[in-house]
């Protein structure tokens, strides 16, 4: 068995990051910091809420409930005798997992007794074992999850808008799937996802914080199971460019109007590359970040609060730049934002303002090396989206004004907005 | 322990916390709490770090400010109202990147910490007053976020409860005022407020990072140098030791998922009354996945997604929640008191009491790896009588007995059962 094995410096951050392609397949990431007391780990496959068809045996796709990512991920940790959080429990390790639009992760972190914990982790995520009584009294839990988001104003905001903006790209619906569609979930379909986007050569393994990497390498040689070849491939979805409509309202117990305005983007590719987005964020930081006029008119104005933010939104064939808070006038906000962006189309881009922001960004950037957390969770993020480790901070130091007009002249188009509002129930 | 910390106290009532990092993180952090007594002046003190955030004299416009931070690598200033028992904690905390990750060599701590000071001792003020406008727009600003607690159903359901059990204590309380309190504020009793904030209150400033500690602690002391500190605030908090018949409370919302909160007394005479036991106990009872809670309400009966219990040691409460359907109202306490009472009768296992003591001991060692988790352990410790290291903690918990455990558990009282039930269960999907 042969080990690729890179060791990536940053000199700047004074940082080492070492990248591992295993003879299974897995890519593994370790990312020391030996003053730490803890560690960090993620085990994510490239697996979520918007793969919602699988190959099957015959070569064809079959269609899967909608939830099921999300479904097989609290199902993952039972197991034929003890479960892996009682395991887990035995080295005192913090365990859990999430499900986004794109990918699934099980993490843990520890300041002791960090290679049981991992040798748990490797082996859980590779050892399924789903019946239909686990499956039924899942269903009552995820239930209640369900129901919970339902009474979350900003979750359902956005999912509205997300609505609102996209004809068929699964990212309009919910990650946890709807009461009806997991109730079609059966321990088969667990197994079929399961062996279709649990393969090594579909995932990750990124490791930060005080370890030893032989360790690392020695346990994982030792638990990962070889798998077969991996053949699905992830196609983008047929969706228009166009949105579905403009404007979607919902009633809920909310003390005054949420809204969730968003413009659909197109690249030309799945997914974003990394230096557009780097200055789509110094852009949107410009646009309506704190030092902007944008924001302090509006808050001058008493149009918005201190719950005012903005966000790219971005993942696999789906895009969207979103402005998001509350308002007593979301119709009058909406308004303002677009005309800002019009504004700065015609003025273009103060040279001055461009370099604070990007000092600001560049910084933030630094600060995120800082929590082993973060930097876990965004080595998963970075291989997925085929970056490299401190990729951005070289971007950021050389980033110009230039590539910030030209996003600029590509997004945030007026005929491709919707806007969401929760209102109150009166 | 791969960092120290170092405590002094240069003027009355004030304490300074110094936690030296080495070179370990990216991040430095300032804070500075002050603690007054909760009470009829809760909703003018709750605006002034809002006032003080936002501007002063040397940044006196939101944007001038915004753009000094911006300068500052994207330096945070947050600013914040919280309780701490019965006691109102203002806090002011500048977070700013290391130094030597500055793009040319620049200081950035130095400043960071200028204008900390600045912010607290030097806020932007016309004829000695803080500027109506100002003043209107914080209170717009705090008005709109505590309407908006609504929204968050879990912490509004929290609140709820806490505020009917504690309706006789001070602790009813919110940490920022009521509402109607808030809109009579005016520039000149928020600048009282401030100024009697300086003078009176119990002051905590914490730095956490690798720059010089010792010339900010100067600074500090420079700056209260010029006011009379020579009349302090006292503060207290009332301990309720234990519940009399429990009370049950029902409220309605139009929402699709209810929530349970059941309040109860942990049976605690101060803040140090057994607060060890009690913190290990509450955790087998609701604290990780681990715990009973977890295990049988939510694993077992499929009851709910969440079912937790908090303890609150600085007012002596154990608060257990979890979102359920409203016909489970019942089944659900039931359920609750069950685990409850399995502790006090000591059913529960050795694994269940030590997966907790290692739990909650992996916790606390983790404490020092974020600069956040160490300004958080420190500051959080700001009233008490005594500091003690995460490493000093975790040696307590893990000498915590089974024999304690359920002394402690048998200690509890419920209180009060606060269900909010949602209305809006009707299926309504198109």
């Amino acid at each position: 068995m042969s080990i690729i094995f890179n060791e990536i410096k940053n000199e700047l951050l004074d940082e080492k990051c070492y990248h591992i392609e295993h003879p299974t397949g897995l890519n593994i990431y370790v990312f020391p910091k030996p003053g730490y007391a803890g560690a960090y780990a993620v085990f994510g496959t490239n697996y979520g809420s918007i793969d919602t068809k699988i190959l099957t045996a015959d070569g064809t796709l079959a269609d899967i409930p909608e939830g099921t990512a999300h479904f097989l991920e609290h199902k993952l940790f039972e197991s034929e005798d003890l479960d892996a959080f009682a395991r887990y429990a035995k080295t005192g390790a913090s365990a859990n997992a999430y499900t986004s639009f794109d990918t699934t992760c099980y993490l843990f972190s520890c300041t002791g007794d960090f290679n049981e914990s991992l040798k748990i982790l490797l082996d859980f995520v590779q050892s399924p074992y789903f019946t239909e009584q686990t499956v039924a009294k899942e269903q009552g839990i995820i239930g209640q999850e369900i129901t919970m988001y339902k009474d979350v104003p900003d979750w359902e905001v956005l999912f509205n808008l997300l609505r609102a903006l996209y004809h068929s790209h699964p990212v309009r619906i919910d990650i946890a799937g709807t009461v009806e569609s997991i109730a079609e979930i059966t321990a088969q379909t667990l197994y079929d996802c399961y062996n279709n986007f649990y393969n090594l050569n579909n995932m990750v393994l990124a490791v930060a914080g005080n370890v030893d990497i032989d360790e690392i390498i020695k346990i994982c040689d030792e638990m990962l199971k070889p798998c077969g070849e991996f053949n699905f491939v992830r196609k983008p979805h047929e969706e228009p460019e166009n949105i579905v409509q403009d404007y979607i309202e919902e009633k809920l117990s909310v003390s005054a109007p949420i809204f969730s305005l968003g413009f659909k983007e197109s690249y030309g590719l799945p997914k974003r590359n990394l230096k557009q987005k780097i200055a789509a964020d110094v852009l949107l930081e410009l646009l309506a970040g704190t030092t902007s006029e944008l924001y302090n008119s509006l808050l001058e104005q008493g149009l918005i609060n201190t719950s005012f933010g903005f966000e790219q939104f971005t993942g696999f064939g789906y895009g969207a730049t979103i402005f998001n808070g509350e308002s007593k006038d979301p119709e009058e906000t909406a308004k303002q934002i677009k005309a800002a962006i019009k504004a700065m189309r015609e003025n273009g881009i103060n040279a001055e303002d461009f370099e604070r922001t990007r000092r600001k960004l560049y910084g933030r950037t630094v600060m995120s090396f800082n929590d082993i957390d973060e930097i876990a969770n965004d080595l998963v993020g970075a291989h997925f989206d085929k970056v490299g480790v401190f990729e951005d901070i070289d971007i950021f130091r050389s980033l110009t004004v230039k590539d910030v007009e030209e996003v600029l002249g590509s997004t945030m188009r007026e005929e491709y907005c919707a806007l969401s509002v929760i209102n109150p129930i009166e | 322990m791969n960092y120290s910390f170092a405590l002094s106290s240069p003027v009355n009532g004030l304490n300074i916390c110094s936690v030296d990092t080495k070179s370990n993180f990216k991040v430095a952090i300032i804070t500075a709490n002050f603690a007054l007594p909760l009470g009829k002046d809760a909703a003018v003190n709750a605006l002034i770090p809002g006032l003080l955030k936002r501007t002063c004299r040397k940044y006196p416009t939101l944007t001038e400010m915004n753009k000094h931070l911006a300068s500052l690598y994207g330096a945070m200033v947050a600013a914040g109202v919280s309780k701490d028992g019965e006691s109102q904690v203002i806090t002011l905390r500048v977070t700013a990147l290391e130094d030597r990750f500055s793009l040319s060599d620049e200081k950035i701590s130095e400043k960071a910490a200028e204008l900390l000071l600045d912010l607290i001792f030097d806020p932007n003020l016309t004829d000695g007053k803080f500027n109506e406008a100002d003043v209107e727009r914080e209170k717009r600003l705090m008005i709109e976020q505590i309407e908006s607690e609504l929204n968050d159903k879990r912490y509004y359901a929290l609140k709820r409860c806490t505020e009917i059990m504690c309706e006789n204590e001070v602790y009813a309380l919110s940490r920022s005022g009521e509402i109607e309190d808030i809109k009579a504020v005016t520039p000149e009793s928020v600048t009282e407020a401030w100024k009697n904030m300086l003078k009176s209150a119990k002051v905590y400033f914490g730095i956490t990072g690798s720059m010089n500690a010792e010339s900010i602690s100067e600074q500090i002391k420079e700056k209260f140098s010029s006011i009379d500190r020579s009349a302090l605030a006292t503060l207290r908090t009332e301990f309720v030791v234990s519940a009399e018949e429990p009370r049950k409370v029902r409220e309605e919302l139009p929402v699709k998922q209810g929530k349970l909160v059941m309040g109860m007394r942990a049976g605690m005479t101060d803040c140090e009354d057994n607060y060890v036991a009690i913190k290990v106990m509450c955790d087998i009872f609701g604290g990780g996945v681990y715990s009973k809670l977890f295990n049988n309400v939510r694993e077992k009966m499929s009851l709910c997604y969440y079912c937790s219990a908090a303890f609150n040691r600085a007012k002596g409460l154990i608060m257990v929640q979890s979102g359920i359907e409203n016909e489970n109202e019942l089944k659900a306490t039931d359920a609750i008191l069950q685990q409850l009472e399995d502790i006090r009768n000591g059913s529960f296992t050795d694994d269940e009491f030590e997966s907790s003591i290692k739990g909650l001991t992996n916790l606390i060692y983790g404490v020092g790896d974020t600069p956040e988790g160490l300004d958080r352990w420190y500051s959080g410790q700001m009233l008490d009588s005594e500091i003690m290291t995460p490493e000093e903690y975790a040696k307590l918990i893990s000498a915590v007995t089974r024999e304690q455990v359920i002394a402690a558990a048998q200690n509890v009282t419920l209180d009060t059962v606060y269900m909010l039930a949602g209305t809006d269960t009707q299926d309504d999907e198109e």
